[in-house]
């Protein structure tokens, strides 16, 4: 019946009546059952538990100078369109008042139009200039929000002369697209309480589950103060660490003199020890004490040793996380371990052999593992030769010793020969690069002197 | 005894890392423009107006310390609460104000540069294209750290004012007597020159840029009183500095009957009285302090337009990471520097519209600051106290009938 082009013109035609932007129904005039005029849209409250809030009240605004306003159901609307709302009800049965305050529900003007959000999906922090809602069954959800320019144009009234100037250059210009809209589900808002200092409306965080670390912590820094610690209170665990290992010394200092020391604690235990002695050796003496005082006490134990060691050493660089068997164990049985334990880190993929005393006897490979015979001690499975560094070694002496031996990761012993942690290349190479970068800063500054 | 002497240099190592914003702000207030005003004043009515300054100070340090504030507890900039408390219509269009006022503002501050280039004998088109490219790639490849530095050691360059202020070996007793005694005459020439002075310590760019620049400074809540300290350290300095340029002016130009029109007369008419010293130090006072407000200006203007609007802002990012405030910024240097180089350009009705426009602006901006500062929602327990809320309100009356005033008198005039 239609040709393609008209059919897709009618699906856009009715995707546009399905949408409407809540500019176009803001200020708008509302109207009783009998007529007669009661007062303009002010606002809409939404319903924050769903993924795409729905319209739940709206408040109506009246007077000029005397501003009043007043709630209704959105039950109780008869039919609401871009050029006016009409009630079910009549005007009298409307109570006015001077403030519409519901501190709890998450409303449009208040609370989205025109505030700072998160969004979660390009991982940046914007500002809202329009939201486009959508019409289900009498009621609106939010679908997108809009942060182009045009969204801009169109709240100051300007978007049809300025659509209109762009078609004459160029009707394919990508500004006339709605290729700013951003799917709601991608929205994080941040309203601040300042009073109870939280945020408003809690939806369930998955979102930042999907954010890579890096880009986790530098949405965090994008964000004004306030947000920050709001922001970081309500996340759980797993992105408080991933946040926290992701910001620079001053914004982690700054966090931990806000936020309540067992939380620290807690995020200090749920990453690998390295990032957190790093953490604990910049904080001054008394407040790394108090950290390791509320830890349990085998954690604390390890990071208080790892603190003793200096950070340009090989002991102050290990992680103690690494995986060792005593020399009988069978290899099946290894497998079967390495399978059921979970790990803070990707440990790097060598398992170490010790001795009943933790002497380290030798090494193996995940590779090597796999490939010997299930019923053999891991002993048979070991390298022929195991290379190691001492707790006093220089960064450059790991550095160099890694790269001999090809390792990406060395294992560090006392001077027992007892093991104490492991090195990974990634620890190493930061390392390095710092001092290479140190050493061309100075070559640098020597040839422009 | 040992721990107080410790704990004092501790405090005072703290003011150090934190002052800065307010500093700043207070110090860009002499520009040329002001410059220009305070040598009129001086020149043409001698010590008699001195005792405004006081009155000056405290309505400096009101008006500034409630943006410092609202910096501090909210983490936003004066635009970005605007837009937010009164939506994207009225944040455009003083943004619009803000734009116009602002490159006027700036075009003044590069015929300051012009002129004291003429002074120091250098080309004039050197020194302003110069000016302009360094004030350009000052914001462009710096920090806001590294950008500071800088600011704070252009505001030590004002001593040039107190030094010739010295080498006009003024009578100190006089000084004194005029700056405590208000001295009202209700002569035509006298109110406008009162109104001229006032009127030109409080602009709107100033509340834009004082809270944006704390915000970007990442100034804690618990530090907030080494700011409001940077607030009153730099209000008082702004106007000591003002008052040698009124000093100097009065107790040589005055004092022989030379009228007087614009800051480059004033150094040029004090060769003969002061000395070749004098003459140059007020010259390079006048090119450091108009380098200095043409950096700023358009700073400020591009801070509040890009938070207002919602685009990326700050020193600290790259060209490429936030365009809109690299753009504006580089353009009003770039008008700003083009306009005065353009042969046959008159500035007194560019200095009428920029003060027209700040004038325009001002009440808006104040009203809007007072609301936003007492708001509850956004301020918790610093909103302002009853008391200070009646000098508050006293300060914001007084500024804006002054700024109308001055406006209905230099179109009726």
């Amino acid at each position: 019946m239609f040709g393609k082009q008209e059919r897709q013109d009618l699906v856009n035609e009715n995707a546009k009546k399905m949408f409407i932007y809540f500019s176009a129904l803001m200020d708008r005039p509302v109207i009783d059952s009998k007529g007669e005029l009661v007062g303009e849209l002010y606002d809409v409250m939404v319903k924050p538990s769903e993924v795409y809030p729905q319209s739940a009240q709206m408040i109506i605004r009246t007077g000029f100078f005397s501003r009043r306003y007043a709630v209704v159901d959105w039950a109780d609307i008869q039919e609401i369109d871009g050029k006016e709302v009409t009630l079910k009800t009549d005007k009298t049965k409307l109570s006015f008042k001077e403030k519409h305050n519901n501190k709890e529900a998450l409303t449009l003007r208040r609370d989205i139009l025109d505030q700072q959000v998160v969004d979660t999906y390009n991982h940046k922090v914007i500002r809202i200039n329009d939201i486009h809602l959508l019409e289900v069954d009498q009621s609106l959800m939010i679908a997108h929000v809009d942060i182009s320019l045009r969204g801009l144009l169109r709240r100051l009234g300007f978007e049809k002369v300025v659509d209109f100037l762009v078609r004459l250059i160029n009707d394919k210009a990508p500004y006339l697209e709605n290729e700013h809209l951003i799917t709601w589900k991608n929205i994080q808002p941040l309203s601040v309480n300042p009073v109870s200092m939280t945020i408003k409306i809690n939806v369930p965080q998955k979102q930042f589950n999907n954010i890579p670390a890096a880009d986790l912590g530098e949405i965090f820094l994008d964000l004004d103060m306030q947000h920050q610690s709001v922001l970081f209170k309500s996340l759980d665990l797993k992105n408080k660490a991933k946040i926290f290992m992701n910001i620079d010394a001053k914004a982690q200092k700054s966090l931990i003199e806000e936020v309540d020391p067992k939380e620290i604690v807690d995020i200090l235990n749920s990453i690998p020890s390295d990032e957190a002695t790093d953490i604990l050796e910049q904080l001054p003496k008394d407040t790394s004490e108090r950290f390791l005082s509320l830890m349990e006490s085998k954690q604390a134990k390890k990071l208080s040793q790892l603190l003793g060691y200096s950070s340009d050493s090989a002991g102050g660089l290990m992680v103690a996380e690494y995986i060792s068997f005593p020399k009988d164990t069978v290899i099946e049985t290894v497998l079967k371990q390495i399978k059921e334990r979970t790990f803070k880190v990707e440990p790097a993929q060598f398992v170490y052999i010790v001795d009943e005393v933790n002497h380290l006897i030798g090494s193996t490979s995940f590779r090597r593992l796999l490939l010997a015979q299930p019923q053999e001690p891991i002993q048979n499975a070991a390298f022929p030769k195991t290379y190691c560094v001492h707790l006093d070694s220089s960064v450059k002496e790991v550095a160099y010793r890694m790269e001999k031996y090809k390792y990406n990761a060395i294992p560090v012993v006392d001077e027992n020969n007892v093991l104490q942690g492991i090195i990974t290349v990634d620890d190493i190479l930061s390392q390095v690069i710092a001092i290479a970068w140190r050493r061309l800063k100075k070559i640098k500054t020597k040839t422009t002197l | 005894m040992i721990k107080k002497i410790k704990k004092f240099w501790a405090e005072i190592l703290i003011f150090l890392s934190i002052m800065g914003p307010g500093m700043i702000t207070a110090n860009v207030d002499n520009d040329a423009g002001g410059i220009t005003t305070y040598s009129v004043a001086g020149a043409h009515f001698g010590y008699s107006l001195i005792w405004s300054f006081i009155p000056i100070i405290i309505a400096l340090v009101i008006i500034q310390e409630m943006c410092s504030r609202m910096a501090v507890v909210t983490g936003k900039g004066l635009a970005d609460l605007i837009r937010e408390e009164f939506g994207v219509k009225v944040t455009f269009y003083a943004m619009v104000v803000l734009i116009l006022s602002n490159i006027f503002n700036t075009i003044s501050e590069f015929a300051g540069i012009a002129a004291s280039a003429e002074l120091l004998g250098i080309n004039k088109y050197l020194m302003v294209s110069g000016s302009a490219l360094f004030v350009w790639w000052l914001i462009v490849k710096g920090t806001y750290k590294s950008v500071e530095k800088v600011f704070l050691f252009a505001c030590l360059f004002y001593v040039c004012y107190v030094v010739s202020g010295f080498l006009s070996k003024p009578d100190w007793n006089e000084v004194f007597a005029s700056s405590i005694k208000p001295e009202f005459r209700f002569d035509k020439a006298y109110l406008f020159m009162l109104m001229g002075v006032i009127g030109t310590t409080i602009a709107p760019w100033m509340q834009f840029y004082q809270q944006a620049s704390v915000v970007e400074k990442d100034i804690k809540l618990k530090n907030y009183k080494y700011s409001k300290l940077d607030v009153v350290v730099g209000a008082f300095m702004v106007n000591i500095i003002a008052v040698f340029i009124v000093i100097v002016c009065a107790n040589t130009l005055f004092r022989h009957g030379i009228r007087i029109e614009t800051a480059k007369d004033a150094a040029l008419a004090l060769k003969p009285f002061a000395g070749q010293h004098c003459f140059y130090l007020f010259a390079f006072g006048l090119l450091n302090a108009s380098i200095f407000s043409a950096c700023i200006l358009p700073l400020s203007t591009a801070y509040s337009v890009c938070e207002g609007m919602g685009w990326e802002v700050g020193v600290n990012r790259r060209f490429r990471e936030a365009p809109q405030f690299y753009s504006l910024y580089t353009a009003i240097i770039i008008i700003g520097a083009a306009v005065i180089l353009l042969p046959g350009v008159k500035l007194i009705p560019i200095m009428l519209i920029s003060q027209a426009t700040n004038g325009l602006l001002l009440p808006f901006v104040l009203i809007f600051m007072l609301l936003l500062v007492n708001n509850k929602r956004l301020m918790g327990k610093y909103t302002n106290s009853k008391v200070y809320n009646f000098f508050a309100i006293g300060t914001v009356v007084a500024m804006v009938g002054l700024s109308i005033a001055l406006l209905v008198a230099q179109f009726t005039q």
